[in-house]
């Protein structure tokens, strides 16, 4: 007797594929009947899709003006703004992707012609231009008595566009312009009828008086005229590391930790902002209280604060400026006043988008973003958070101070710091720097806790030969890594939990010793 | 030794020969540009021009216009470099921005501004709106001019347009210069209803004509009266309410459709109403004539806006009692026959209630409508099983009561 039966192997293959098929063809039905189910989105019937939140907002100011016709309405006001944007949006989105699409809802049917011969010529001379504009100032001149005609004068509009001829970059170019807009009121939509670039105007410059703390004379950064020099930390809650204003935001346990620092004899803190965390353009209350308390409590126990804002952001398109700006805006002119911030640093490591996002591209956005923020916040300084002292350059005259990231051999230290200061005059500031005690599989060569603290050692004793600033990374070893910050594999998270002073048991190690000179 | 710089000199050599051409860019390239002219008339070509030292390459021209933005490619003879604007943009008005480009850099920038072009026909759009506005002189309508040359680019500023406006024999000609592309004129209305007409000329050109409507003012309080067949509350007739004709405080009639409503208290504090639109300033409504005597309040609305004296209409009975038979041993109630004001019978339809009472006691109440002025009640024994029954008779205003009533079979 053979115990494998042939009979029973072919009945059994045969009742298998039979399920098989089944199952497949049950699949392959769902499949279709999903596709057929699909179809034209019903939010997109009625033009509710038409919102310019979150699609373009550059910064819009209105300046009081008697206009001769009628009085003009504030919500009337508001759809005119909205839609006058769109005209903008719509004919950005055209040049940039030579297409009509949009512009017969925001021009009259005379007008929406040049736009459509612009775009005939540039399609023929494979010519895309990317824009934006930044800002608009206008100024209403007149408002029909019967509502349906508005003719506004737009001061000084700040338009930012990226030219490419088949499909390479030819120049990147800044332009203020004004123009003079008349629209006419059909169909539900404000329409540009006349459309006409005109002189510059010239502004009275604003008369926003700053009242700083902190401000820098030289190459030093001074507070109350007496020359401050940052002694600081990186910082992140233990349990919620990039994630400080998450669900597990608890100001008592900041508070210890704030106690820790200032009992180390620190006085400065660097905290981290995430673009999507606090909303976008949309800047969630909910998050800016947050922020509002840990500086208030950072106040409290006479600690100063680095905020890094557009942390884990990595888009920097032209299209979506606006939104990064009012992100920033809405931020940063929350607390103009308050006196626990030392400086914004506008990005955390922007070199290292240079290769995937276009080294021009990230560097405009990071000037334009300068502007916005001094604009916003006349009282603190600016700064960008470089990775590395060689690409600290950039931007350097634009910034209050220079910080970049130092984890090169400890004997770098001085030589990069001392030619980095025959380059700039500006203060210096070494924002971050560290080792993981971590030794092990994924990283034989690493340092132990005691290593570590030798580290940490020589580091202070160099900082207090020079007197440099430095900012430490960072207070705790963490538990928990996102994988968004240095990789989702173990050789790479594994590092990047064991850089602190103080363990993941609350313990400190032996270079907490080390955490100041 | 002099070997060695012999070779180091022909090297030199060769190697400037071999890249003597890419040495010509390398070195600082210098635009002067040549076009001294910072205006240009719409429609005719616009040139700018460059004196530079680069002999081949020509550099590209970007241009920001009010309705578009491009690159230009120019051409380079013997260092004269021209870029010509393409006529959709010559076409435009506005300031033009340029920049020259030349390896990814802007090396020099400027402005030009495309002017109206004055030959070309005028052309003129109106806008007129309210179009209709209300007579007494408060109100305005607005005419907006928006004159254009021939290429659809705004008119300079300043430029005169007359608006020009009739109403009955007053003809008025104004003169208005353009400012933010516009000419415009408010036009306030006169105490008259009517038409405005608008036209406007610039440039000998001339328009259509549009008008705004006059319509009249809201009304004032007016006057009702009414009328009716005879005074009696015998249900069936009707009686027509109307009002004077309605006007305006400057004597216009006010608009057809203008609805007055008429409210009615009756003397139960009751109160009915009934609608009507004005058709040349009247408006009237309808009322049934009660079928029992009353006194009626009218007065008249036109809401929120005026209101109408009081009205006081009385009406009379048509009967002061009527007849009533029991017969089939008591279970037929027999009502009338009614009689009206002239002893004619009543019309059909007239309400007749019969309450029926035993110790007291209402048990129910019947109504039938009259024919004939006749009414019929049937007082079934398989409902009214009681041994006596009292009986209340109702129509017309008037009740009349029975006697006691005794029903044998139900003993």
């Amino acid at each position: 007797m053979t115990l494998i039966n042939n009979k029973n192997i072919t009945r059994a293959v045969l009742i298998l594929s039979f399920i098989l098929i089944n199952v497949l063809l049950l699949l392959g039905i769902s499949k279709v009947l999903d596709f057929l189910n699909s179809g034209a989105d019903r939010s997109s019937m009625l033009h509710l899709e038409k919102e310019t939140f979150n699609t373009y907002l550059p910064k819009v100011v209105w300046e009081r003006s008697e206009n001769p016709g009628r009085i003009m309405e504030l919500n009337t006001l508001k759809k005119i703004e909205k839609d006058y944007l769109f005209s903008w949006y719509v004919k950005n989105k055209s040049l940039q992707e030579n297409s009509k699409s949009g512009i017969a809802d925001y021009y009259t049917q005379n007008t929406r012609q040049n736009l459509y011969n612009t775009l005939k010529y540039n399609i023929k001379n494979e010519i895309t231009i990317e824009s934006t504009t930044l800002k608009h100032n206008p100024k209403l001149d007149f408002y029909s008595a019967d509502g349906q005609l508005v003719v506004f004068t737009d001061k000084n509009v700040v338009e930012f566009q990226k030219i490419y001829q088949k499909k390479k970059l030819i120049a990147a170019v800044q332009d203020t312009a004004t123009y003079k807009v008349m629209m006419l009121f059909e169909d539900g939509f404000w329409r540009v009828r006349h459309l006409q670039k005109i002189e510059k105007t010239i502004f009275s410059s604003d008369t926003t008086k700053s009242n700083p703390v902190f401000k820098v004379k030289g190459d030093k950064i001074t507070t109350n005229n007496l020359n401050f020099t940052i002694k600081g930390i990186n910082y992140y809650p233990k349990n919620s590391a990039w994630d400080t204003f998450g669900n597990s935001f608890n100001i008592d346990i900041i508070s210890k930790d704030f106690d820790i620092i200032k009992n180390a004899k620190l006085n400065t803190v660097r905290i981290f902002i995430q673009y999507e965390d606090f909303g976008k353009a949309d800047v969630k209350q909910e998050k800016i209280d947050k922020l509002k308390k840990i500086l208030d409590l950072a106040t409290s126990k006479n600690l100063f604060v680095i905020v890094t804002l557009f942390d884990f952001y990595s888009d920097y398109t032209l299209e979506n400026w606006t939104l990064t700006h009012r992100h920033a805006e809405k931020i940063v002119s929350s607390f103009k006043d308050h006196k626990a911030i030392l400086a914004w640093d506008l990005k955390n490591e922007p070199n290292l988008d240079f290769e995937n996002r276009d080294k021009n591209n990230v560097l405009n956005w990071l000037e334009q973003m300068i502007t916005v923020v001094k604009e916003s916040d006349p009282n603190h300084l600016v700064t960008i958070g470089w990775s590395n002292s060689t690409e600290a350059t950039h931007l350097a005259n634009k910034v209050d101070f220079v910080s970049y990231h130092f984890y090169n051999a400890i004997e770098d230290l001085e030589k990069e710091t001392k030619t980095f200061e025959q380059i700039t005059k500006k203060p210096i500031v070494i924002e971050e720097f560290g080792v993981p005690s971590y030794k092990g599989i994924w990283n034989l060569n690493g340092a132990n806790e005691e290593e570590q603290a030798q580290y940490h050692k020589k580091m202070q004793e160099l900082f207090k030969k020079n007197n440099f600033a430095f900012m430490s990374w960072t207070l705790y070893d963490f538990p928990h890594v996102p994988d968004q910050v240095a990789g989702k594999w173990p050789w790479q998270k594994k590092r990047q939990k064991r850089f602190g002073f103080i363990n993941v048991n609350g313990g400190k190690k032996p270079s907490f010793l080390y955490i100041n000179h | 030794m002099r070997k060695v710089v012999y070779i180091i000199f022909l090297m030199s050599i060769v190697l400037l020969v071999a890249f003597g051409t890419s040495l010509e860019t390398t070195k600082k390239a210098n635009f002067i540009l040549d076009t001294k002219t910072k205006f240009f008339v719409a429609g005719k070509e616009v040139k700018i021009q460059f004196t530079s030292n680069l002999q081949a390459t020509v550099p590209q021209l970007y241009i920001v216009h009010s309705y578009g933005k491009t690159l230009i490619q120019g051409t380079n003879k013997n260092g004269k470099l021209t870029f010509k604007l393409p006529q959709i943009y010559s076409n435009k008005t506005g300031i033009v921005s340029w920049f020259l480009i030349f390896n990814e850099e802007i090396v020099t920038q400027g402005v030009f501004e495309i002017t109206p072009n004055r030959n070309k026909q005028t052309k003129i759009e109106n806008y007129l709106g309210p179009r209709s506005i209300l007579a007494g002189g408060k109100q305005s309508t607005m005419m907006v001019a928006v004159p254009t040359d021939g290429l659809d680019n705004p008119v300079i500023e300043n430029t005169p347009v007359l608006i020009k406006n009739q109403f009955f024999n007053n003809i008025t000609i104004d003169a208005r210069k353009t400012k933010n592309f516009i000419a415009w004129k408010n036009i306030f209305s006169d105490r008259q209803i009517g038409k405005i007409l608008f036209s406007t000329e610039c440039k000998n050109i001339v328009t259509k004509e549009i008008d705004t409507e006059v319509c009249p003012n809201i009304a004032s309080n007016f006057s009702i009266h009414f009328t009716r067949n005879h005074e009696f509350a015998d249900g069936n007739q009707i009686t027509t309410l109307s009002t004077s004709i309605i006007k305006d405080q400057f004597d216009n009639i006010v608009s057809d459709g203008t609805l007055v409503t008429f409210i009615i208290i009756n003397q139960k504090s009751t109160i009915l109403k009934t609608f009507g639109t004005t058709i040349k300033g009247i408006a009237t409504g309808q009322l049934l004539h009660p079928d029992h005597p009353d006194l009626y309040t009218v007065k008249g609305y036109i809401t929120g806006i005026s209101e109408s004296n009081s009205l006081f209409i009385n009406y009379k009975p048509i009967l002061s009692a009527f007849n009533f038979t029991f017969s089939d041993q008591n279970r037929t109630i027999t009502v009338g026959p009614l009689k009206s004001f002239m002893n004619q019978l009543v019309p059909d339809g007239i309400k007749v209630t019969v309450k029926i009472i035993h110790e007291n006691k209402l048990v129910a109440t019947l109504q039938e409508d009259s024919s004939n002025g006749i009414t019929t009640f049937h007082i079934l024994a398989d409902f009214y099983k009681a041994k006596n029954y009292r009986f209340e008779i109702t129509t017309l205003g008037i009740t009349q009561k029975s006697q006691l009533k005794y029903y044998d079979l139900n003993q």
